[in-house]
């Protein structure tokens, strides 16, 4: 490969493709994100298939049940990539006292305020910041591995629309939360791994959060259909809660800069999906007049005071939006979904590759991942990074999180291949 | 006299209280409501059908229509009912066990709902015991089963086992539908019909009702 840089460290390795430089090898991350990790029962399952210490393995995302990716389990994957999360959880308690947990039979470690009980139906409900006496907000049904959302919408006066209330969540950070951000930050940021930071609070509408699983009383709207009408019928609502959201998000990164600088290289800006499998969830227009001007104004703040790169996840079909992210100031791209229409790999690479980095893209687990051969993951892994990764702009994961019930083969195989594609 | 343009143009344009003065009016004048369904309400939502296939109108202009169109249906159907009009067919809808996602199949109950059928839509997480127990209980003439995560479309494949095993497949047409599935797989687990989104999904759902039962 011609001009590859020097790279002693995972962290530069990253740097370097993120970038648009060709590093070494290809960058890889797994368990960087909540939308690039791996569900508990495969961390278990890969631990067991390296040979790993044997322990019950930590969930470090409640809702999605992502395992904690360990260094050693770091090694024996490649990854180049560790998290820095906020101070609390989806569900409102922060990642602290572990205590063990049967997850269908496998032992895991789980939070301590991790309160669940037993509906009549055998479902597990779980309860905001840890607290039985509240309504649940979760709700994992029998035999299955992650939560849902319990929509709690509480009846609201469509004429006297207060957009505090969609506020709620959003608040300034407690010096509490600044140290705990500044501690995992430190420790995270010892040069080794690039460090990926997830403080939450800059998601504009991300349809996973517009419940508030955290909060024990949601107010304003929190019903998934209610949210996304309102995007077209109570815009002014929606410009609302953004801009004050934003004004709060900004000032929060302020803060966290002031303590952290810029030990951390990417920061998770927003989750929210754009895309379907064949379509998207607005028009271009729509996007431009409701999202753009936010997202630019805080992509415009973290350029212009850090170093830190802006990463911005939308499943689906989300192409169309590409360019708009790219005025935005958004710097990496997520999941890259190229089972999705019009996300072809050497089409996106070839129209973005020099202004995008595509964090993701790798294997795709509606299909391949889960259902192929090791046979055809490995054919599939060699073509991605062939197309991706010249020039760097690529860290390579796979098409979201890996789900529960990816046959360790099939992980495995994809590992082998990205390590033959290197060497 | 009700203006019936207006009718249209509230339902298109999802402005539900409009729809509801219209059919107010219309019904005050005792205008036949099966006509004003017919001609008016199914016209209407087909063309909200072809402005999402076309990429005019998305997710939330189509949940908007679909309310505003069941805003005129709740004042129409007990009218219906009194004077013996059959819908166009009965419909069972639901998402799959262990899936939560449920916007799809919320559009495809609305379009077969603006389309003319009575739909029952029991929410997202059915259990294939669920959709039984719904098909012999209430006699649908199409069951809908929607999925998003391949992981839990094979539950598609389960419930139809389990209809063959209760004696109703024979009873009852079943289509499929959510974004991993393919009409080859549609095929493959013994569905009888498949479609890309919810516009196809009110074209494929009147084939398989029976002629004499069309409005
Ligand atoms: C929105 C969304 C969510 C929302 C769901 C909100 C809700 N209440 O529904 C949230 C954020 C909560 C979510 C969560 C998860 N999601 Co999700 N999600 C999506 C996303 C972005 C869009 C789906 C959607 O709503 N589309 C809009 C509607 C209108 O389109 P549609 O559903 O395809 O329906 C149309 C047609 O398919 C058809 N149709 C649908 N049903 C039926 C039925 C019949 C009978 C017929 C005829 C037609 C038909 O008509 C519809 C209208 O035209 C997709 C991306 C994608 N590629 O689709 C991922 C996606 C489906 N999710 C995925 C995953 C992995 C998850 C999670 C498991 C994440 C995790 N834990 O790691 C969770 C699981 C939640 C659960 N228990 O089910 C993966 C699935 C991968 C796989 N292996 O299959 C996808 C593909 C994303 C990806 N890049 O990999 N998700």
């Amino acid at each position: 490969m011609a001009n590859v840089s020097a790279v002693n460290t995972s962290r530069q390795r990253v740097l370097e493709s993120l970038h648009h430089r060709q590093p070494d090898r290809v960058p890889i991350d797994f368990g960087g994100s909540a939308t690039t990790g791996i569900h508990v029962s495969c961390v278990a399952k890969l631990r067991d298939h390296f040979g790993l210490v044997k322990h019950p393995v930590k969930v470090i995302e409640p809702f999605q049940m992502l395992g904690e990716v360990e260094d050693d389990l770091k090694l024996a994957l490649g990854v180049d990539v560790t998290p820095v999360l906020g101070p609390r959880t989806m569900f409102g308690f922060a990642n602290e006292n572990w205590k063990p947990w049967s997850l269908n039979g496998l032992e895991v470690l789980v939070p301590g305020n991790f309160n669940v009980t037993v509906a009549e139906n055998g479902d597990t409900l779980i309860y905001p910041e840890g607290d039985l006496t509240a309504l649940p907000s979760g709700r994992m049904p029998k035999g299955f591995h992650f939560f849902d959302a319990i929509i709690r919408q509480n009846h609201f006066d469509p004429d006297h629309l207060d957009s505090s209330d969609n506020l709620q969540e959003f608040e300034l950070l407690s010096q509490a939360d600044l140290d705990d951000i500044a501690a995992k930050a430190r420790a995270a940021g010892t040069g080794e791994y690039a460090t990926f930071a997830s403080f939450g609070g800059t998601a504009l509408g991300d349809i996973a959060l517009v419940p508030a699983i955290s909060l024990k009383d949601p107010r304003g709207i929190r019903d998934v259909a209610e949210w996304y009408v309102s995007t077209r019928s109570r815009r002014n609502y929606i410009h609302q809660v953004f801009s004050r959201q934003v004004e709060i998000a900004i000032e929060n990164l302020q803060r966290i800069y002031q303590r952290i600088g810029n030990s951390i290289d990417v920061l998770f800006l927003c989750g929210t999906d754009f895309g379907t499998q064949t379509s998207s969830f607005c028009s271009v227009p729509t996007f431009r007049e409701l999202w753009l001007p936010y997202y630019k104004q805080m992509c415009d703040w973290i350029h212009s005071h850090t170093s830190w790169k802006v990463f911005k996840h939308s499943c689906g079909s989300s192409e169309r939006f590409y360019e708009s992210f790219i005025e935005a100031g958004i710097d990496i791209v997520n999941p890259v979904q190229c089972s999705a229409t019009g996300m072809d790999p050497e089409y996106l690479k070839s129209k973005y590759g020099e202004r995008l980095v595509f964090w993701g893209g790798g294997v795709d687990t509606q299909q391949v991942l889960p259902f192929g051969t090791p046979q055809e993951v490995r054919e599939q892994v060699l073509r991605r990074c062939r197309v991706f990764s010249p020039g760097g702009g690529f860290v390579f994961n796979t098409i979201h999180n890996i789900q529960a019930g990816t046959p360790v083969e099939n992980i495995v195989a994809m590992v082998d291949a990205l390590r033959s594609f290197s060497a | 006299m009700a203006n019936l343009k207006k009718l249209y143009d509230a339902v298109l344009n999802g402005d539900a209280k409009t729809a509801v003065a219209v059919t107010q009016e219309a019904i005050a004048e005792k205008l036949d409501p099966a006509v004003l369904i017919s001609d008016t309400m199914i016209p209407a939502m087909a063309e909200v059908g072809r402005l999402y296939e076309c990429e005019e109108y998305f997710v939330p202009e189509l949940l908007l229509a679909a309310r505003a169109m069941k805003g005129s249906l709740t004042l129409l159907r007990p009218l219906l009912a009194a004077s013996g009009t059959k819908p166009t067919g009965k419909v069972v809808i639901g998402t799959v066990k262990g899936d939560l996602h449920d916007i799809g199949k919320n559009l495809v109950a609305s379009m077969l709902e603006g389309g003319g059928f009575e739909v029952t839509d029991l929410g997202a997480d059915v259990s294939p015991d669920k959709f039984v127990s719904s098909v012999r209980e209430l006699k649908p003439d199409l069951l809908c089963l929607s999925a998003l995560l391949t992981v839990t479309a094979p539950s598609m494949r389960t419930t139809i086992e389990a209809l063959k095993q209760a004696g109703l497949r024979e009873s009852v047409k079943v289509m499929v539908g959510g974004a991993p599935v393919t009409p080859e797989f549609a095929r493959e687990i013994g569905a009888d019909g498949y479609s890309e989104n919810a516009s196809q999904a009110v074209v494929t759902a009147r084939q398989f009702c029976h002629p004499d039962k069309a409005a």
